[in-house]
């Protein structure tokens, strides 16, 4: 069996799904309420925009069969009934659902909830195809893993040529190596936990079929950027995930907050693109060729400058794809979509695109040390930024989603030093765990009827015993507590940063693990522990998710807990050091200051290996696991123990200034205020300068042409007279002119 | 003396304001004229100017004068505005075909020659007969154009 | 007189006949100044067929083609003009502009 031939399915299966879902998927669907099944293309249906099912025309066995299926309540009766009732001058910090859309959803507009009993049921079928083409494909891709990380060789796959114009030619070929193999395993194993996932998740959703296709589109895109073999193709998955995203985070796209969270997703995305075309057209014009294995071995023809300049550009895509400062924005927004989405794209796969286009694209940035210094730079500040806004947010996605921002950060972080295996350690081991935590906070929502806000939460830790369980797990992995994955990667981003020189960003790195450790913590602490906040009525429906949704949990959490020891463990030379050793050859030793010990060791050719306890290593180490295990401690004494503590604090910061740090906390640092005065306020400005130019000068130019023309008419049209004389006049008037004309000219 | 009368009588028409003697002036140049033709030896050139302008076409348009009172009509001014336009370009043109007709060198001999009636009337029925035929033709198209177009409609009904 | 002379009597008569035509506003009167202009054309043939003696006299005779003419054309342009001011009961020329734009 040729493991070349099998990779080219890699992709193509999802792709395969999406074509299915979109031609057949919604007619698997059996949904009462839209009459019968005879309907030649029942998402025409799903489409129709229904506001309420009470009337339809069509429906021919009357008004019965609606009872699977309430109508939208109004406005004023969901805020009526909703447990912010009374609450509504908090709604500033929440988002999620406004208020609570009761059980069924309807296209592009609510959560999706249980089908009120009683009705008859819907069938879903539409998830059966592209969940199992996605399970194919992961089946695959942990084959090419094995041969690959064990095999020890990359693979290189040609497929067909698919651009030959005169220089420019572009292959359609996959180049599995390391990196990609690593990648190829968080993304399908995520990939196919999240279809398993949305199963349950979606359940109610009239267009669950429109989920799984672009799920399988999703999976696509991001298969075909992770697997190709040069720079366009890497963009065409790159700008690709960026539809899918659009398209899922507005999945309920009736609801405006939703829609405009997917425009801004796109739009912000954009932004950053922009500038990763044109460092891939730089790579061209410098280089002529995208392929990458030829632009690695010919980056150092170039000077340095051009080095820089295309790889800050690219690091620009990065920044908008990866939601580093000051392209952050669209992340926490991202969390409109289903929980499901927010798992797959914002925590173990799409993000993870800017990483890995740094991390595959080592070489251009290991010839610029000003572009390294920028990355480590952005990802520093990034980590303690986003930090900061995790602190004070209440809606439980919105904790997740700047943790997300973090930690992605600390990636850029260990990519810009120089420690770039720890970069990829920890995308995977984060990958696994932050979807882990999404996955469960969906299934709190979900069971907890849609409530987001921590603060009218709590309790649950009795009824959803799974759920609190793996999300222990993954808090514990995300706060860097010894043993489960994200300590190990975390403290090795560390130690890397101390050996390599950058003490002040290693300072940062620690207060950054604290706050992490603290707020997963009183993440977990405000939903499971305590009394339940919430409306009272809202208690006794709160359960334990269906199985579909805590299997994926339970699953997650044992690579949350496996993954540092299995490829960390000895710390800098575990099994995933050795793996990517070839992926990195040759940048091992930029972003090294000198002066510090890993140049030290360096110049003396000293690699660490072994492990001991008592060295330089070992104390970093425990610095890392008692940062985490602080923040843990703080976080249950202000939460659990003593709940008044948080705003005793608040009033003891001195110069009066806690009330104020706290709300510019809660207000994202009032940098989407900004964006929305200087880009949404200041693009209309321009719009207007511009439209007055063309109303004005323009048309004024092109209506002035024809009132000219109309007064020249009206001035020559004095001559026609009517009267023989005139014209009499004017034919002796000529005559004589002629006359005078040739005897002047003539003689 | 004839040039006088020709010239005089010719101002005297363009700026009388009676269409009336505007018409006797005009009589008065045509009568000059068969005179100078007679003094330039085509005494047949002068009888037709006599019969045919000072007797038929004088006639008729004090006739056409007659008949719809035009020369009733009371005006400011007989003249255009235009006529400050056109004055000047009719002397510019008289000067110029003037000036072209004295500084040409013509080669004419001293004395005129005089033309015999039978001369001339051998010449039209020979070398110009057919000129002369369509002009007969021209003459009838004329004359029952003439007929045609100034009755008076049939019917009592104006429109 | 000399040649020159009667030309220029025969340019004058015609050019006052242009000025005529020109600038009088009598339907009628602008008749009589064509009657005049072709006159001073008549009296130039006849002075060249004088003193410039042509074949066959084709200077007279000319001149008695252009006499009939300008006789059938004084008949049809008259019989136009007493039609045009029977219609407008007026014989001013200001007043035809139907052709106005």
């Amino acid at each position: 069996m040729q493991i070349d031939s099998l990779i080219p399915f890699i992709p193509a299966l999802p792709l395969a799904g999406f074509l299915f879902a979109v031609v057949a998927g919604a007619r698997l669907d059996r949904i009462p309420g839209h009459g019968h099944d005879a309907h030649a293309s029942g998402h025409a249906d799903d489409h129709g925009g229904h506001s309420g099912h009470g009337g339809e025309k069509h429906d021919s066995h009357g008004e019965a069969d609606d009872s699977a299926f309430r109508p939208i309540p109004s406005e004023e009766e969901q805020r009526a009934t909703s447990p912010h009732a009374g609450h509504a001058d908090d709604l500033a910090n929440s988002s999620g659902a406004d208020g609570v859309i009761p059980a069924e959803s309807n296209d592009g507009l609510g959560q999706a909830g249980h089908v009120v009993e009683g009705g008859p049921q819907p069938i879903y079928r539409s998830w059966m195809v592209p969940t199992a083409l996605v399970g194919v494909a992961w089946v695959l891709s942990m084959i090419v893993f094995v041969a690959v990380i064990f095999g020890g060789k990359p693979y290189h796959v040609q497929v067909y040529e698919w651009i030959g114009s005169g220089t420019f030619h572009i292959q359609i070929a996959f180049l599995v190596d390391a990196l990609t193999a690593m990648l190829l395993l968080v993304v399908s194993t995520v990939g196919l936990l999240v279809h398993v996932y949305s199963i349950g998740y979606m359940h109610g959703d009239r267009s669950m079929w429109r989920f799984f296709a672009y799920l399988n589109l999703f999976m696509f895109s991001m298969l075909l950027l992770i697997l190709g073999d040069n720079f366009l193709m890497l963009y065409v998955g790159w700008e690709a995930v960026g539809l899918c995203s659009y398209a899922l985070i507005g999945f309920w796209y009736k609801k405006p907050s939703a829609a405009g969270a997917a425009k801004k997703a796109f739009v912000v995305n954009r932004v950053g693109d922009f500038g990763f075309g044109l460092g891939i057209m730089m790579i061209w014009t410098s280089l002529g060729t995208l392929d990458f294995g030829q632009v690695f071995s010919r980056i150092g023809t170039l000077s340095p400058a051009t080095i820089t300049v295309i790889s800050l550009l690219l690091f620009a895509g990065a920044v908008g794809k990866s939601a580093q400062f000051p392209l952050h924005v669209w992340l926490p927004d991202a969390m409109e979509g289903p929980t499901p989405v927010s798992a797959l794209i914002h925590a173990a796969t799409m993000v993870n695109a800017g990483v890995y286009l740094v991390a595959r694209a080592n070489p251009i940035f290991a010839a610029s040390p000003t572009a390294m210094w920028v990355v480590a730079s952005i990802g520093v500040f990034t980590a303690i930024f986003a930090a900061a806004i995790a602190l004070t947010q209440n809606d439980i996605k919105k904790v997740l989603a700047y943790s997300t921002v973090s930690q992605l950060a600390y990636m850029f972080f260990a990519l810009g030093i120089g420690a770039w295996v720890a970069a990829i350690f920890h995308l995977v081991s984060h990958g696994f765990f932050k979807g882990l935590l999404f996955m469960g906070s969906g299934s709190v929502i979900h069971g907890a009827s849609g409530e987001q806000d921590m603060r009218y939460l709590g309790g649950l830790r009795d009824r959803m015993k799974w759920t609190y369980r793996t999300m222990v797990i993954g808090s514990l992995a995300l706060a860097g507590i010894p043993i489960f994955a994200g300590f190990f990667s975390k403290d090795e981003i560390l130690g890397e940063a101390f050996n390599r020189g950058y003490y002040l960003f290693y300072a940062v790195g620690v207060v950054v693990a604290f706050m992490t450790a603290f707020y997963s913590f009183r993440m977990i602490y405000m939903t499971f522990h305590g009394r339940w906040r919430g409306p009272r009525d809202a208690w006794r429906h709160v359960h334990e998710s269906a199985p579909t949704m805590v299997a994926p949990l339970i699953i997650l959490a044992v690579p949350t807990i496996l993954v540092g020891l299995l490829l960390g463990l000895p710390p800098e030379s575990g099994l995933i050091h050795q793996w990517l050793e070839g992926v990195f050859r040759g940048a091992e030793e930029a972003g090294i200051l000198p002066g510090s010990i890993a140049a030290y060791n360096s110049a003396l050719l000293i690699k660490p290996y072994g492990f001991s306890l008592f060295s330089l290593t070992g104390l970093l180490l425990l610095i890392g696991a008692s940062v985490g295990l602080a923040g843990i401690w703080m976080a249950h004494r202000w939460y659990v123990k003593d709940p008044d503590a948080p705003a005793r604090f608040v009033a003891r910061i001195p110069f009066g200034l806690g009330p104020g740090m706290y709300a510019a906390s809660v207000n994202k640092y009032y940098i989407d205020d900004l964006y929305g005065l200087v880009w949404a306020r200041g693009g209309v400005l321009v719009g207007n300068v511009l439209w007055w130019f063309d109303a004005k000068v323009i048309d004024g130019a092109v209506n002035g042409a024809g009132w000219l023309a109309q007064r020249i008419g009206a001035l020559a049209r004095r001559s026609q007279t009517g009267r023989v004389q005139n014209y009499g006049l004017g034919m002796a008037a000529g005559l004589v002119l002629v006359i005078v004309a040739y005897l002047v000219i003539r003689p | 003396m004839l040039a006088v009368g020709v010239i005089g009588g010719g101002l005297l028409v363009v700026t009388l304001r009676n269409i009336i003697h505007s018409a006797v002036a005009m009589m008065v140049c045509f009568g000059s004229l068969a005179g100078m033709y007679a003094l330039l030896g085509a005494p047949i050139v002068a009888a037709a100017q006599v019969l045919i302008y000072l007797g038929a076409i004088s006639v008729l348009i004090l006739f056409a004068i007659m008949l719809t009172q035009a020369g009733d009509a009371n005006l400011p001014s007989p003249f255009h505005r235009q006529a400050l336009v056109a004055g000047p370009i009719a002397l510019v043109f008289a000067g110029l075909v003037g000036w072209a007709a004295i500084s040409t060198d013509w080669h004419v001999a001293a004395v005129t020659v005089a033309v015999s009636v039978t001369a001339i009337a051998t010449s039209l029925f020979t070398d110009y007969a057919l000129p002369f035929e369509i002009l007969s033709l021209l003459l009838l198209v004329a004359i029952i154009g003439a007929i045609y177009l100034a009755r008076r409609p049939e019917d009592e009904e104006l429109h | 007189m000399g040649l020159q002379g009667y030309l220029i009597v025969s340019t004058l008569l015609f050019a006052i006949g242009a000025f005529g035509f020109l600038s009088r506003r009598n339907a009628i009167l602008m008749l009589i100044c064509i009657e005049l202009m072709l006159n001073g054309v008549n009296l130039s043939l006849v002075a060249f067929n004088a003193y410039l003696p042509p074949a066959s006299n084709a200077g007279a005779i000319f001149a008695l083609l252009v006499m009939a003419v300008a006789a059938a054309e004084a008949t049809v342009g008259l019989a136009l003009v007493i039609a045009i001011i029977r219609t407008r009961q007026t014989p001013e020329v200001d007043e035809y502009s139907d052709l106005k734009e």
